[in-house]
């Protein structure tokens, strides 16, 4: 395997910053080496520097979509601590769908917009679409909107394709769940269309400016922020707060916290989960 | 999980004894069946590791029904089948149908133990894989309740302070019976 060297760990973390906002600590420099030796090899690559620079000068982006695949940790299951899908149920959208179907032009309706900002392979989307399809129905009164965003590119596809395999499904996913939403595909599992038809899927940088997305009623943004310095995830939960609803919800990872990163938050607690809303 | 558990199911008795006596002296724990039928009861009363079943057997249930029946009952049990020479077709068959792995007759010892020792460092990552993320979890639920209890609890002790600013600042009162509300409020909490 090609060893990487002290000053080019430097090069190459500050890349992966600047297209990811992904902070690398220089103490797990082996993780590059890890997450990129078979890359360099299938690039043939014969050091480092020569593989950044392949990146940085490739007008297609295709080696950067890649090192963005291979460094972004896509570790996701279906119902994530559980407890967000519970309060979402039992708690948040019962309290929208009355508060928003009182007013507005249409009473009776609504049209909830609900994102899913680092959504990897689509677990978490798909974990809210089930969990609105078994609070709604069919109800054609109350729409919903399912967005899911990845920087990821291969994550987001997967995403859209919507299989899993094996392990995936094993995490999370009760049983009845996995054989009422999806259907056997291979030796793979796939959800079912009524689900995959609630929820779309694209790429997006939360790094960069949130332009044309609109604004949202519920916003999940879970275990992300996590790989971002302070300052970046100042500027993340600001934008977030500039896209969400006055009354709209925010729900972070759950050993996450908003304390002295952005003072629009306040957190409020429902039984065992705590959400955010807008001060 | 050092020693695999493994259930040989052989309808001809002297590829039996055969086979436990050479997998016994490996280490490994064996218990017999002499046709699927008995195969599937003892499967259905206890957990095996591996299976290592005869394809063709008599009897109504042949090695596929026990590679079947193994899934079924437990997903964990792997199944490796024994072949007659050159009938590879069934045993890709059974390949496709949740097998790990499949032997010719005759067996080859040696090419037997390596497969065995490929089941069983396959079972031992699955298992450190499961335990580290069983302990993840764990960690993962403590360190949440604590974080979120902090985040509420900093909110209150902020708006606290907010309300003793407040009080402090008030015009129209005595300094000292701002300094009184203010530890009196302090007490209530
Ligand atoms: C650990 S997963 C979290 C998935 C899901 N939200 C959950 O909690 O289970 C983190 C995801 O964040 C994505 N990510 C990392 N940096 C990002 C960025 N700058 N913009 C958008 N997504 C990013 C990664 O691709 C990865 O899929």
């Amino acid at each position: 395997m090609v060893k990487i060297r002290p000053e080019e760990i430097k090069v190459l973390s500050n890349y992966i910053y600047n297209v990811s906002g992904i902070t690398i600590d220089a103490s797990k420099a082996y993780l590059l080496e890890t997450r990129f030796g078979k890359l360099l090899d299938e690039e043939g690559c014969k050091s480092y520097s020569e593989f950044y620079h392949k990146a940085k000068s490739d007008p297609r982006r295709m080696l950067e979509k890649k090192i963005i695949d291979a460094i972004t940790t896509n570790e996701t299951l279906f119902f994530r601590d559980t407890s967000p899908f519970d309060l979402l149920k039992h708690k948040i959208l019962p309290d929208l769908i009355d508060v928003r179907s009182g007013k507005g032009t249409r009473p009776g309706t609504t049209n909830l917009k609900i994102w899913s900002s680092a959504c990897s392979t689509g677990q978490e989307l798909y974990s809210i679409a089930i969990v609105i399809k078994e609070l709604l129905g069919n109800n054609g009164n109350h729409k919903t909107t399912l967005m899911g965003t990845d920087l990821s590119n291969a994550a987001v596809a997967q995403a859209s394709a919507g299989t899993y395999n094996k392990f995936e499904i094993e995490r999370g996913l009760p049983r009845e769940k996995l054989h009422r939403y999806f259907t056997p595909a291979g030796g793979n599992w796939k959800i079912k269309d009524e689900i995959r038809a609630m929820a779309s899927f694209r790429h997006m940088n939360l790094m960069q400016p949130f332009v044309g997305i609109g604004k949202f009623d519920i916003i999940f943004c879970r275990n992300v922020a996590i790989y971002f310095t302070l300052q970046d995830r100042k500027k993340l939960f600001d934008k977030i707060a500039d896209v969400l609803e006055p009354d709209g919800y925010l729900l972070i990872g759950s050993t996450e916290s908003l304390t002295g990163i952005c003072p629009r938050f306040i957190p409020k607690r429902h039984l065992r989960s705590v959400y955010y809303q807008l001060q | 999980m050092t020693f695999l558990k493994i259930l040989v199911v052989d309808d001809d008795p002297v590829t039996r004894t055969l086979l436990t006596k050479r997998l016994i002296n490996e280490g490994y724990t064996i218990d017999t069946a002499e046709d699927g039928r008995v195969a599937i009861e003892k499967l259905a009363r206890q957990f095996y590791d591996v299976v290592l079943t005869d394809l063709i057997m008599p009897g109504g249930v042949d090695g596929i029904g026990v590679l079947e029946e193994a899934k079924r009952i437990n997903i964990k049990t792997e199944v490796v089948l024994i072949t007659a020479h050159g009938s590879v077709d069934n045993a890709i068959e059974a390949m496709k149908k949740g097998a790990v792995d499949y032997l010719q007759k005759p067996i080859n010892f040696d090419e037997l133990f390596l497969r065995l020792d490929k089941i069983r460092n396959l079972k031992m990552l699955v298992k450190n894989a499961s335990d580290l993320r069983e302990a993840m979890d764990v960690t993962e639920k403590t360190s949440a309740e604590t974080i979120q209890d902090l985040e509420i609890l900093v909110t209150e002790l902020n708006g606290r302070l907010s309300a003793i600013r407040a009080t402090l600042l008030q015009e129209g009162m005595a300094p000292e019976s701002r300094i009184r509300q203010v530890l009196d409020g302090l007490d209530e909490a």
